[in-house]
């Protein structure tokens, strides 16, 4: 089987698109970043299923990457909300900063450093006092201003 | 039996067992007044056992000429029983010796729950129970304000329940279960206060040291199952009256001369059941316990480890008398075991600065006295023990009362040498102290004159058998010869017919060749020796008592600081069960002994009225002699401590000083709880630490390292959970890279 010229540099892009989305999801800490990346990994893999559509003259590849890109577009809205979310909770954008599914005994894993967390003293709501102060994760005093 | 007696005779132990129930339910709920469900169930049952006592008085006729054994037995339920054929043939059921020698093959295992009732058992029912009444009453005064004043009266009313089944039941095994009973009650309450270290310690060490007589009795209930075929003491007998299987005790068995088991076996049950008897009655060497018992409540120790418990080992040899008649080696070892203890607890009571200890020593010396009595055989022996047995309940529960009483006033303190002269502060206790301690000593007419006197007699009888009743006697022993002192080798042979188990053992060469080296113990020189140490420890009895009395009471005033000045007669609930006491202990004995009452309702016991012990009936007499000479003891001991201590300050230079060397081997209780401590519990405790340490290291450290060996994998692999994104990722690559890779390698 012959490749068509065309095929074989659909597949190039892909694979450098799909490679570029790896690199960046595994290197950069930045959510947004990352899922830029893992949308690059998935137009990568959406451009390889184009140019193998071509080369077995069947349409069918190319239907499913408009489907994909339905969904992707669905997920790219989820996934956002979910960043906007975590940046609600902690105000940073650091993929570093969500750890607390480590086991419970094993230090942080802050490469490089994380940025000196803010001096300024968490504000709570002014509610009557009940009870004692909730125990607190020490991630979650870490990050959590402005609540 | 008629349903009447019956149902009084179950009330006994019943209404105590109700009692120790209720107050284990409300005991909380009533507070100061928990002792009211104790103290009447104790009382209800003294009424009752009275009852039956008179009644009973009244079956075994007026005492004249033979008595006629008198049994009555109420079957409860049956606890355990299994069908021979059930259980698989006879193989596993050993062969029931009938009087006859015939063996009847078709038999149940059955274990009745019996009550009987016959003159020792009635008149122990009435000891403990009226004793146990009067230590509670006492209890009321003494334990009051005492955090664990209901958990005390629970475990009194659980004593005498106890005791008073031991007593009454017809089996063996029954008689185990009580015996074990009772020895659980005595260890909660020598560890009463349990939070005070000595108190735990001796607690243990009385269960320990019992623990090996008690071994001895499961082997000797073992040895009868084999031997017997049957543990009941009465026979069982159809509806229509006839013979369904012959008790070991029972009239079918004792009325034949082959009926009890002789030889090697019938020896080595005795001896077992001997050594049962001694570490329940604190003989040598198993009374090493029964001092330390001490740390008890002194209630409980007067009428658990002075007035009952400790008589049970009597009760038990005097039962089965039988049984050591039929075996005269062991019997005489009883004798030899008895006088040794009496002399040596006595030396050690002269040197014993703790009121307490004096009588505890004093509670040995006496139990071996009535042991020497029981090792005579004759009917006199019998009777006297269990008539030194119930005036020592009267004299030595009124000595612990009143050791209580002393106590108590002194704010805790019992050491002698602390106080004295305290006959101005207490005159009530130092009054019934001084006829307790009289009736101890054994002087006329108080209680211990006569049950002594007794003893001694029968002690006398077999150690110059010629001088005694010349006629009368011999022929009672002429009668009993044939049966009881007679040659080895019918016993090997009855032995031989009786326990298949053991035929080789009975008919083998050595057995016949050497009956039984014991059987040279019963001779008329051992009895001779038996009886002047007898007659010394009636002498050291006098003196310790009254070097006891002189310290405590006479002397200037001194109060110990514990009693904080207010030093005082004891309440009236305590006083007036002395004032009992102490009238018992000055009428008892003169008069049980003036009429006889005691001794011809005894011998109305089937295992006294067997013609083997009713063969050595004696008439009754008063030995001038005898009585002479153990006055003269106890009036030289008397006046030896009088010498010493009457009128002298307690903590003075002591006049025992003169003894040297030999009074520091008595005050050091001839050195065996340290004898002990060398070669049993030290050696013990070496191998107990070794296996621990076994255990520890070894045994733990397989085991830990087995259960370690998943944590420590985990423990590399759990770094691997980082908490970090792209960690996460970058594994999950990986993988999909050696799968696709080696889906390459394979489509290659």
């Amino acid at each position: 089987m012959t490749l068509l010229p065309l095929v074989h540099d659909g597949l190039l892009v892909g694979a450098i698109l799909f490679a570029l989305g790896l690199v960046g999801i595994l290197a950069r800490r930045n959510l947004i970043v990352m899922f830029l990346c893992a949308e690059l990994m998935l137009q990568g893999i959406a451009v390889s299923l184009v140019a193998w559509s071509r080369q077995h003259g069947d349409w069918g590849g190319q239907m499913l990457v408009i489907f994909v890109l339905t969904v992707a577009a669905c997920e790219a809205a989820i996934a956002l909300v979910i960043v906007l979310q975590a940046f609600a909770r902690t105000g940073r954008l650091d993929a570093a900063a969500w750890q607390s599914l480590r086991e419970s005994n094993l230090p942080r894993v802050i490469d490089h450093g994380l940025p000196a967390p803010d001096t300024v003293a968490p504000r709570f709501p002014r509610l009557t006092p009940a009870g004692v102060l909730p125990e607190q994760d020490e991630d979650e005093v870490l990050h959590r201003e402005h609540v | 039996m008629p349903s009447s007696v019956a149902t009084l005779l179950v009330l006994v132990p019943l209404l105590p067992l109700a009692g120790a129930i209720a107050t284990v339910v409300l005991g909380r709920r009533l507070g100061p007044r928990a002792h009211l469900p104790a103290v009447a169930g104790i009382a209800g049952a003294a009424a009752v056992a009275l009852l039956l006592l008179l009644g009973l008085g009244r079956e075994t006729g007026d005492g004249h000429g033979p008595s006629r054994p008198v049994e009555m037995t109420t079957t409860l339920w049956e606890w355990a029983g299994i069908d021979a054929a059930s259980a698989g043939g006879t193989a596993e059921v050993p062969a029931a010796v009938t009087p006859d020698g015939a063996t009847s093959p078709q038999r149940r295992f059955s274990i009745p729950v019996t009550l009987r009732l016959d003159p020792l058992t009635a008149t122990l029912l009435v000891v403990i129970t009226s004793i146990g009444l009067l230590v509670a009453v006492y209890s009321i005064g003494y334990m009051h304000d005492d955090p664990g004043y209901p958990r005390f009266f629970a475990l009194v009313a659980a004593f005498v329940f106890s005791m008073s089944m031991l007593v009454a039941a017809s089996n063996f095994l029954l008689v185990y279960v009580f015996w074990e009973a009772v020895g659980a009650c005595s260890y909660l309450l020598i560890g009463f206060w349990f939070a005070k270290p000595e108190a735990a310690r001796a607690a243990k060490k009385a269960f320990l040291v019992n623990r090996i007589g008690d071994f001895g009795l499961a082997v000797a209930v073992f040895l009868l199952w084999l031997t017997y075929g049957t543990l009941d003491f009465h026979d069982t007998l159809a509806p229509d009256g006839t013979l369904v299987s012959a008790g070991i005790l029972g009239q079918e068995r004792l009325g034949d001369a082959a009926g009890i088991v002789g030889g090697a076996v019938g020896t080595a049950i005795c001896l077992l059941l001997l050594l049962a008897a001694c570490g329940k009655s604190a003989q040598l060497p198993l009374h090493v316990w029964l001092p330390d018992a001490m740390e008890g409540p002194t209630p409980a120790s007067a009428l658990i480890h002075a007035a009952t418990m400790v008589t049970a080992g009597i009760y038990l040899v005097a039962r089965c008398a039988p049984l050591f008649v039929a075996s005269p080696g062991s019997l005489a070892l009883v004798s030899v075991v008895g006088a040794t203890t009496a002399l040596f607890a006595a030396l050690i009571g002269t040197m014993q600065n703790d009121l307490k200890r004096v009588l505890a020593y004093s509670t040995i010396s006496q139990l071996g006295y009535m042991f020497a009595s029981l090792g005579t055989g004759t009917l006199l022996g019998f009777t006297a023990a269990i008539f030194h047995l119930v005036t020592h309940a009267c004299f030595k529960a009124l000595l612990f009362l009143g050791a209580g009483s002393v106590m108590h006033a002194m704010g805790g303190v019992i050491d002698m040498r602390r106080f004295g002269g305290l006959r101005r502060v207490m005159p009530i206790t130092a009054a019934t102290f001084l006829v307790g301690s009289l009736a101890l000593a054994g002087v006329a007419p108080f209680a211990g004159f006569f049950s002594k006197d007794e003893i001694l007699a029968s002690l006398h009888a077999r150690g110059w058998p010629d001088a005694h009743h010349g006629p009368h006697h011999e022929q009672g022993h002429g009668a009993g010869a044939g049966h009881a002192f007679g040659p080895a080798a019918p016993h090997g042979a009855t032995a031989a017919t009786a326990a298949p188990v053991f035929r080789l053992v009975a008919a083998s060469p050595a057995r016949q060749a050497s009956p039984s080296g014991l059987d040279a113990l019963d001779s008329p020189g051992t009895f001779r020796v038996l009886f002047w140490m007898a007659l010394v420890t009636a002498g050291l009895t006098a003196f310790y008592t009254f070097r006891a009395v002189f310290m405590t009471f006479t002397g200037p005033t001194r109060i110990p600081e514990e009693a904080a000045g207010h030093a005082h007669e004891s309440p009236r609930v305590m006083t007036v069960p002395l004032v009992i006491l102490a009238v018992a202990s000055g009428l008892v004995g003169w008069w049980l002994f003036g009429t006889h009452a005691l001794a011809s309702f005894l011998a109305a016991t089937p295992s006294l009225a067997a013609p083997s012990v009713a063969a050595t009936a004696v008439p009754p007499a008063f030995h001038l002699d005898l009585a002479l000479q153990g006055t003269l003891a106890a009036a030289l001991g008397i006046a030896l401590a009088a010498v010493g201590h009457l009128g002298r300050r307690s903590d003075g230079p002591q006049m025992e000083r003169f003894l040297g060397p030999l009074g520091t081997l008595f005050a050091n209780r001839f050195y065996v709880d340290q004898l002990y401590a060398a070669t049993v519990v030290r050696p013990l405790q070496f191998i107990a630490h070794l296996a621990a340490g076994f255990d520890r290291s070894v045994i733990d450290g397989v085991v830990d390292a087995v259960s370690g060996l998943p944590g420590a994998v985990g423990g590399i692999v759990r770094r691997l959970q980082s908490g970090l994104l792209q960690r996460y990722a970058l594994a999950g690559m990986m993988g999909t890279l050696i799968i696709v890779l080696a889906l390459a390698w394979q489509l290659r």
